[in-house]
């Protein structure tokens, strides 16, 4: 599979996640008890046989670094090739904020990128929620003859996304912008497979004429010049993560068996970086009821509907309900907590009532005491 | 590269008083406490020591076990300049090689393995005793009072000393008498089975002990007497810790009942982490119907029954209005729908189908014991598997 090289983009910053990414990246965003988001992109690269993968980021990356290591998680802490992370270098001053769009992300990292001797890359987004086939994926991608393979789904995403339209043939030619409900058309996730030599052409292009974005610029005008797109299907769980109701939603949606069947196939794990060095306690009077719940946590409370990290204690007399308490959290006596996302190592003295609503989750900033 | 103290990990026995549990596998490749393995104690107890290279002895069913240390990396003992190191017995030129013959006997074996570290001091640890010790006090120990060789010792109680190795401590504190399994013990402190040897001194007893053709080659039957009567000096080191030799089904069961109990053994400190390998799989689930009370879960896990002081291992599942009380589950095993299994342990991925019913509480008579379900096997829909019943096979029931 040398032919094939993995870029994961993690550097947006999702402003809509508000406190959850206020020291990291979405693409960081702890998952389902024990995952990071970028463990799906980086197991559905693994899976396929692919080891060696850029990851771009730019800013707000030290939990990023922390997760990825050497990248021997997922088999990709190589002598030669393996994971390489690829932060901004030299940005003109007069740059704030994000990347303005994919192709200027590309552009930044341009050396890395045409340096390659693959002749394929496969780009995905790491805050995306989905355990991508990428070995049928590209299997369909050689026999279509396609230049670009654009991963979609059946499912229409709640956030603004980009749907292609597929002739009867298979081939995308026609794209529609920013939509927000189901119609015409198939959702991109925004996942690809380009032969590395076009995707160079496309920043060359987008470079000489100030462009940043991958579908409104380098797609919409490949689409014109009369060029076509295959189309592969996605079709377990997929969800990119884009406001703090849409990562609590999803974080819900995994106490469902059938999600975690779609996101957990026995035959493509889901690989992450480990922590607790402990299985979970659960003591004399505990209560547990639909939830999932990682290894090194102490339960002596009431725990219903919610999804807790490694190393999180509940104490006797707390009740919580519809929560997600990411690792190190630290729940009190007594303490009653409804629809709150607790960040890591959040700590809630005894007695303390907490009472968010679905749509309105509670957000506990990390490390904060009350 | 000298090092001041390596180790050596006895890990060669077969284990045979597990029967079943260990038809496959050496027994510091068992599953223990949920998340570990039997040699994850000592291994990790090297690591949190500072003890960087352990040399690990390894003769019955040796596969499961290389694979799971592999290079050491879970405990950190991949350094460059020592490490972990798989040592089977092997031959050399104009000799037919042979097999390890006792625990001195294997060391013997593998004296070129240590002189390679040129080591002050080494090491002797076995693969099947869960506790938690800091050896680089005992080592301080050691060299403080100048001994040939320390014995780690734990304070029985007098009935229990009868069961062990023990040793008898003259008025300046060194062993003065080393007794074996005595009918009347003089003292309470019995042998751990962990010795630091100074290194010049155990090669020189190593090598004469090899040469004696009546001897059985063994540190406690042989090296230790030998050393006491040659007048060497033999200091006891005292640990108050918790310390238990998991060898039979009964200590195997109860001490992993042990591990749901906080306050004898801490696995949550820190400070001292057991770590161990493990593929990482989803949190484990709870479903709306099921009970899980005073018992330790680890990742993978699906409970939709009842779950009462038990130890569940990795990808063990319980099904809708099963039970599972004071049990010990292996990674993988399943327990179906409306099964029961109670004061019973189930190997690797053992499946007790729907309807079956294995164990039963203690009845108070002699012939009670914890059943036992060997690895990969399957106990039929509604069959019955006694209290204290030993299942090699799917067959047997």
């Amino acid at each position: 599979m040398s032919d094939f090289h993995g870029i994961i983009f993690a550097y947006g910053s999702v402003p809509e996640l508000g406190e959850l990414v206020r020291n990291r990246t979405a693409s960081s965003l702890p998952f389902c008890g024990r995952y990071r988001l970028i463990d799906f992109a980086l197991s559905s690269l693994m899976n396929a046989g692919i080891h060696d993968v850029g990851v771009i980021m730019q800013r707000d990356y030290q939990s990023l670094l922390d997760h990825l290591g050497s990248g021997k998680d997922w088999d990709m802490g190589r002598r030669l090739g393996g994971l390489r992370m690829l932060p901004p270098f030299g940005l003109p001053e007069y740059h704030q904020g994000d990347y303005t769009g994919t192709i200027e992300a590309l552009n930044a990292v341009s050396t890395y990128i045409r340096g390659l001797s693959a002749k394929y890359i496969v780009m995905l987004h790491g805050n995306t929620a989905a355990n991508l086939d990428l070995r049928a994926a590209i299997e369909q991608h050689l026999r279509s003859g396609a230049e670009i393979t654009a991963i979609c789904t059946e499912s229409t995403p709640d956030y603004r996304h980009h749907r292609y339209i597929a002739d009867p043939d298979g081939f995308a030619r026609r794209i529609v912008f920013n939509q927000t409900e189901a119609g015409e058309g198939v959702a991109s996730l925004e996942a690809y497979i380009i032969s590395k030599d076009l995707l160079v052409g496309m920043m060359d292009a987008c470079a000489a004429n100030s462009h940043y974005h991958f579908h409104r610029d380098a797609i919409a005008e490949y689409l014109a010049a009369g060029g076509k797109i295959n189309v592969y299907l996605h079709r377990g769980y997929g969800k990119r993560i884009m406001n703090t109701e849409a990562y609590f939603r999803t974080g819900m949606d995994m106490l469902r068996p059938e999600n975690r069947a779609e996101l957990f196939p026995p035959e493509r794990p889901v690989r992450s970086k480990s922590h607790a060095d402990v299985s979970t306690y659960y003591g004399e009077n505990s209560v547990c009821r639909n939830s999932l719940v990682a290894d090194g946590c102490l339960i002596e409370g009431e725990v219903e509907n919610c999804v807790l990290f490694s190393d999180v204690r509940v104490s006797r007399g707390a009740k919580l309900k519809n929560c997600i308490l990411m690792r190190g959290c630290v729940v009190g006596e007594g303490v009653i907590l409804n629809n709150v996302i607790a960040d890591k190592e959040v700590g809630v003295s005894p007695y303390q009532t907490l009472m968010g609503s679905a749509k309105l989750p509670i957000v506990i900033p990390k490390k904060s005491k009350i | 590269m000298k090092k001041s103290c390596i180790a050596m990990l006895l890990a060669g026995g077969q284990g045979s008083r597990l029967y079943a549990l260990t038809q496959d596998v050496a027994k510091p490749n068992m599953p223990f406490g949920g998340k570990y393995r039997i040699i994850d104690f000592p291994l990790s107890n090297c690591a949190n020591s500072g003890i960087d290279t352990v040399g690990v002895l390894t003769q019955y069913r040796p596969l499961q076990l290389n694979s799971y240390i592999g290079g050491g990396q879970p405990w950190d003992l991949d350094s460059t300049d020592g490490g972990v190191f798989i040592l089977p017995p092997y031959q050399t030129a104009g000799e037919a090689g042979s097999w390890f013959s006792g625990t001195a006997n294997a060391i013997y074996q593998n004296i070129s393995f240590i002189e390679m570290y040129d080591p002050d001091n080494v090491l002797i640890l076995s693969g099947d005793h869960i506790y938690k010790m800091d050896y680089s006090k005992m080592l301080r120990e050691h060299i403080e009072k100048d001994a040939a060789c320390t014995i780690a010792v734990l304070q029985v109680s007098m009935e229990d000393a009868t069961r062990f190795g023990i040793m008898n401590v003259g008025a300046d504190g060194y062993v003065s008498e080393f007794e074996e399994k005595p009918k009347q013990p003089k003292s309470d402190l019995a042998s751990m089975g962990i010795y630091i040897f100074n290194w010049k001194k155990l090669r020189k007893y190593l090598i004469e002990d090899e040469n004696d053709p009546n001897s059985s080659k063994d540190f406690g039957k042989n090296i230790i007497p030998n050393m006491l009567n040659a007048g060497e000096k033999l200091w006891p080191y005292r640990f108050d810790g918790y310390w238990r030799d998991v060898g039979t089904i009964t200590s195997l069961w109860d001490a992993n009942m042990d591990m749901l109990s906080t306050t004898l053994i801490n696995l949550f400190d820190p400070s001292w982490p057991i770590r161990s390998r493990s593929i990482p799989r989803p949190p484990h689930y709870v479903g709306e119907d099921a009970k899980v009370v005073h018992s330790i879960v680890t990742e993978g896990c699906v409970i939709e029954g009842e779950v009462e002081n038990s130890v569940l291992s990795s990808s063990a599942k319980v099904g809708k209005g099963a039970k599972v009380l004071y049990s010990v589950l292996m990674p993988g095993a399943v327990v179906e729908d409306n099964a029961v299994v109670e004061y019973s342990i189930l190997g690797e991925n053992t499946v007790v189908k729907s309807g079956a019913h294995v164990g039963a509480p203690p009845d108070g008579s002699d012939a009670w014991g914890v059943a036992t379900c060997g690895p990969n096997i399957e106990i039929r829909q509604g069959a019955e598997v006694p209290a204290g019943a030993m299942i090699y096979k799917s067959e047997e029931v």
